[in-house]
């Protein structure tokens, strides 16, 4: 085949101008999300109808929850709501900062798109607007679907007027705009001018902010025992609170602009509050533009050099020695298992190499610890923190869920590339699913039963309970385990590399919706039954001895214990069944 | 058409690219090579503008590449080694975003864009998301896609990673074919038997230097010259491999002292 010579069309080039490349931009973003759209309805409907209602529910609660709220604050304290207002939108207003960063540091700079659009005709400025859209649009969403429902059950509580609720959109999108934008400079000028200390700087910067978030959080709670829910105590808060009140922040603006657009006059007006609220949304929105503007100019002048110093950076070579516990795993038992402890030692190190995901395992059971911590300050019935002491093990299953389905799941499916190793090797294949499933019961067991164990004792709670719940955890993590590897090896996605993607299909998915289901099943079972018995000693019809009540809980242990069983086992053998038979 | 003039880049105390100067005219050839680490990913990315050079400028049709990116990459296509493309983008949309990237009016991109389908044989799946592509049709829409715009300068990095040899085939027809339309090809690669079929000039880079720098045939005359020179009368022609095997070594001709 002779190849088609091009026709003389090179002298009609020209440089486009900044709205056609903008123009271009959207084109694509059009292209890309109705893509996406049309193959998810074709294939991930599960997943997308999943999303909605639990989305739905989710808004759904949190409105719930603030009404009540504010129902409670508008009988105490009223005047309270700037202070919680500015506490609130100023803590997010930090964390906006950071997520819109990184998220910009990866668009600008590591994807392939970023290199490819780099050797494009194409300004920096509509490379930051194009990327920076994309960064805002996932910082914005979770902050719409936290603050919409809190906004709309303060608007129905305080009787707001109309344009209260319509004024809510524009105001939450001017005000993420501002720490968003902040974000991106920020990230351009660190890979401009420090790229080599970029990670510290990120890391030390944003280890300040959680430690002030926190510090504020402990500051504001830190009381002695019995003060705990008293005037007295609201009032320390508050006062402590105040500190987030600053008038040159957009927290403030945002606060005040709501408080505004909500508040009617003594006379029942609302023009004047209104026109307050839209002087507040004026200054939000001009700082946002204005911001832009900057940030264009900073990518103009910088992107280009941030992109070249990256380039120019030399992985570290760094050596690694086999650790001691590692060594200590792969000698110690028989050498009939070693193949299975050594497969367990490649993934830990590969676990502890990878900082996303320690790095999320320890920031969520860090938070939750604190959360667990914190419980001591309020002072409990003694049915009331037993059905506390559940709850939180409910929340410790369920964070360990979202682990095992977004990091375990797919270790079968990673192994995929990779088949021909383990294929020539003299292993087992069931070696590799129970190595998979080992991993993850063992990897989950410590830090889950130390949180209940945390939680129980802050909450006072009974020996007899504390033996329970952590026996439910052990059942918890062992089914979980099961359950994520199992459907795993079921439906593995051997020729996907991205672990994300994985988790995110449609066995990810199941494999997340079985594993809330069964945590829900295990602590109900277990749950009804001591809250019963509770009722019956509050009632004096629990004797000394083993009562029917005490007969309750037992059953309830043993369904708990039956339904770990299933949730293990079941899903491990159709696992192991399907990978066997399993052709890569 | 390309000039680097005192190129320099280095990274941290490692040297990559030391005082590289060389001018390469319209309608040339011309092959980089060299082993792993010569510098020759660096030299593309610099001639792309993915890195700015510690010293000196690198220029692509008068344009420098670091003060008037968007003006030199007018005049560039690039086809990288490991492909981008948009995975939920059609082979077909990717090249119609290109073709409004380079402000090529709709009729003329309409009819270019048909041409090079056509050219890469891209027409059974043009209409498929690149997301189900294999390595070797991503390949062949990045060459596609790159000489769109007819470029004044074709950049390639090992192009023909992942084609199959049909596919070498139309690519290396299509860069004779151009090249003799006055279009210069930049070209890296590790395999000697390519540069010897399509270059018409060949540098060989170590340690961020060009220690050799002529045509084929400069190589093979120096091939033949080591072979049979005064060192060894009556010895077998050295061989090409033999030659840049001796080049790229550590003590080899050129090396520093």
């Amino acid at each position: 085949m002779t190849p088609q010579p091009p026709a003389s069309d090179a002298a009609l080039l020209r440089p486009i101008s900044a709205g056609e490349e903008s123009g271009i931009f959207l084109r694509l973003r059009w292209l890309i999300a109705s893509s996406t759209l049309r193959e998810m309805l074709r294939t991930s409907r599960l997943r997308l109808s999943l999303v909605i209602l639990l989305s739905a529910l989710f808004w759904g609660s949190l409105f719930g929850l603030f009404h009540e709220a504010f129902i409670f604050i508008d009988s105490l304290h009223a005047e309270v709501i700037s202070l919680l207002f500015n506490a609130f939108f100023s803590s997010l207003m930090v964390m906006l900062v950071f997520s819109t960063g990184i998220l910009l540091y990866s668009g600008l700079y590591t994807t392939p798109e970023a290199r490819l659009l780099l050797t494009l005709p194409v300004r920096s400025e509509t490379i930051f607007a194009h990327k920076f859209q994309e960064a805002f649009w996932f910082s914005s969403w979770g902050f719409i679907l936290l603050g919409s429902p809190m906004l709309t059950a303060y608007g129905i509580v305080r009787h707001a007027p109309w344009p209260f609720f319509a004024l809510l959109l524009p105001f939450m999108v001017a005000f993420v705009a501002i720490p968003a934008t902040l974000g991106g400079i920020l990230c351009m000028a660190m890979v401009a001018w420090m790229p080599r200390l970029r990670l510290h700087a990120l890391g030390i910067a944003f280890g300040a902010a959680l430690l002030a978030i926190v510090g504020l959080a402990w500051m504001a709670l830190a009381t002695p025992r019995a003060d705990a829910m008293s005037a007295a105590w609201f009032e320390q808060v508050f006062s402590r609170l105040s500190i987030t009140e600053q008038r040159m922040l957009p927290s403030w603006w945002l606060s005040s602009g709501l408080i505004e657009a909500a508040a009617r006059a003594k006379d029942g007006s609302v023009a004047r509050n209104q026109s307050e609220a839209l002087r507040y949304l004026a200054v939000l929105v001009s700082n946002a533009l204005m911001l832009q503007l900057v940030g264009r100019q900073v990518a103009a002048r910088l992107h280009r050099l941030g992109a070249s110093q990256l380039v120019s950076e030399i992985p570290t070579r760094r050596k690694r020695r086999m650790s001691w516990f590692d060594e200590f795993l792969s000698r110690a038992g028989t050498e009939r298992g070693r193949p299975l402890r050594l497969l367990i030692v490649k993934d830990l190190r590969i676990f502890r190499r990878d900082i996303s995901q320690w790095s999320q395992f320890a920031i969520f059971f860090g938070l939750l610890g604190l959360y667990f911590w914190n419980v001591r300050v309020f002072n409990y019935q003694h049915s009331y923190a037993a059905m506390i002491g559940f709850l939180n093990l409910a929340v410790v299953g369920l964070i360990l869920s979202t682990f095992t389905t977004r990091f375990v799941f797919p270790m079968i499916s990673l192994e995929g590339r990779r088949f021909w190793i383990l294929g020539l090797l003299p292993v087992n294949r069931d070696q590799i699913v129970w190595s998979k499933f080992l991993f993850s019961f063992v990897g989950g067991i410590v830090p889950c039963c130390v949180l209940v164990l945390l939680s129980d004792t802050m909450l006072g709670i009974e020996p007899w309970l504390i033996a329970l719940h952590e026996a439910c955890c052990v059942v918890l993590c062992a089914g979980l385990s099961g359950i994520a590897v199992g459907i795993g090896a079921r439906m593995p996605d051997l020729r996907e590399i991205s672990p994300s993607k994985i988790a995110s299909g449609f066995g990810g998915t199941l494999s997340l919706v079985i594993s809330s289901l069964f945590i829900i099943a295990v602590v109900l079972v277990t749950a009804v039954p001591v809250h019963l018995r509770f009722a019956a000693e509050e009632r004096g019809l629990v004797t000394t001895g083993w009562s029917a009540a005490d007969r309750g809980v037992a059953v309830g242990l043993t369904a708990a214990i039956a339904l770990g069983l299933v949730a293990t086992f079941l899903p491990l053998f159709l696992g192991l069944r399907a990978f066997r038979r399993l052709e890569p | 058409m390309i000039v680097f003039e005192g190129v320099a880049r280095s990274y941290g105390e490692k040297i990559a690219v030391a005082g590289l100067d060389l001018a390469i005219p319209r309608g040339e050839l011309f092959a980089l090579l060299g082993p792993n680490g010569a510098g020759k990913t660096t030299t593309i990315k610099m001639l792309v503008g993915l890195l700015r050079p510690s010293r000196g400028s690198v220029r692509v049709a008068g344009h420098d590449l670091v003060r008037d990116p968007r003006a030199a990459h007018l005049h560039l296509g690039y086809v990288p080694d490991e492909p981008c493309l948009y995975e939920k983008l059609t082979g077909r949309e990717f090249l119609w975003f290109i073709a409004d990237m380079f402000g090529m009016p709709k009729a003329a991109a309409e009819r270019r864009i048909e041409a090079e389908i056509a050219n890469f044989e891209l027409g059974e799946f043009a209409d498929d998301l690149a997301e189900s592509y294999s390595l070797g049709m991503r390949q062949r829409l990045v060459f596609a896609s790159s000489l769109l715009h007819d470029p004044d300068v074709l950049v390639l990095d090992e192009p023909m990673v992942g084609l199959d040899p049909r596919s070498v085939r139309i690519v290396k027809d299509l860069l004779r074919e151009r090249t003799r339309g006055g279009m210069t090809v930049f070209m890296s690669t590790h395999t000697l038997a390519m540069a010897e079929e399509l270059a018409d000039r060949v540098g060989i880079m170590v340690r961020g230097r060009l220690r050799f720098l002529g045509t084929v045939s400069d190589l093979r005359a120096r091939a033949t010259d080591q072979g049979t020179g005064t060192a060894a009368p009556g010895a077998e022609p050295q061989s090409l491999e033999q030659l840049y095997l001796d080049i790229t070594s550590a003590d080899g001709p050129g090396a520093p002292p």
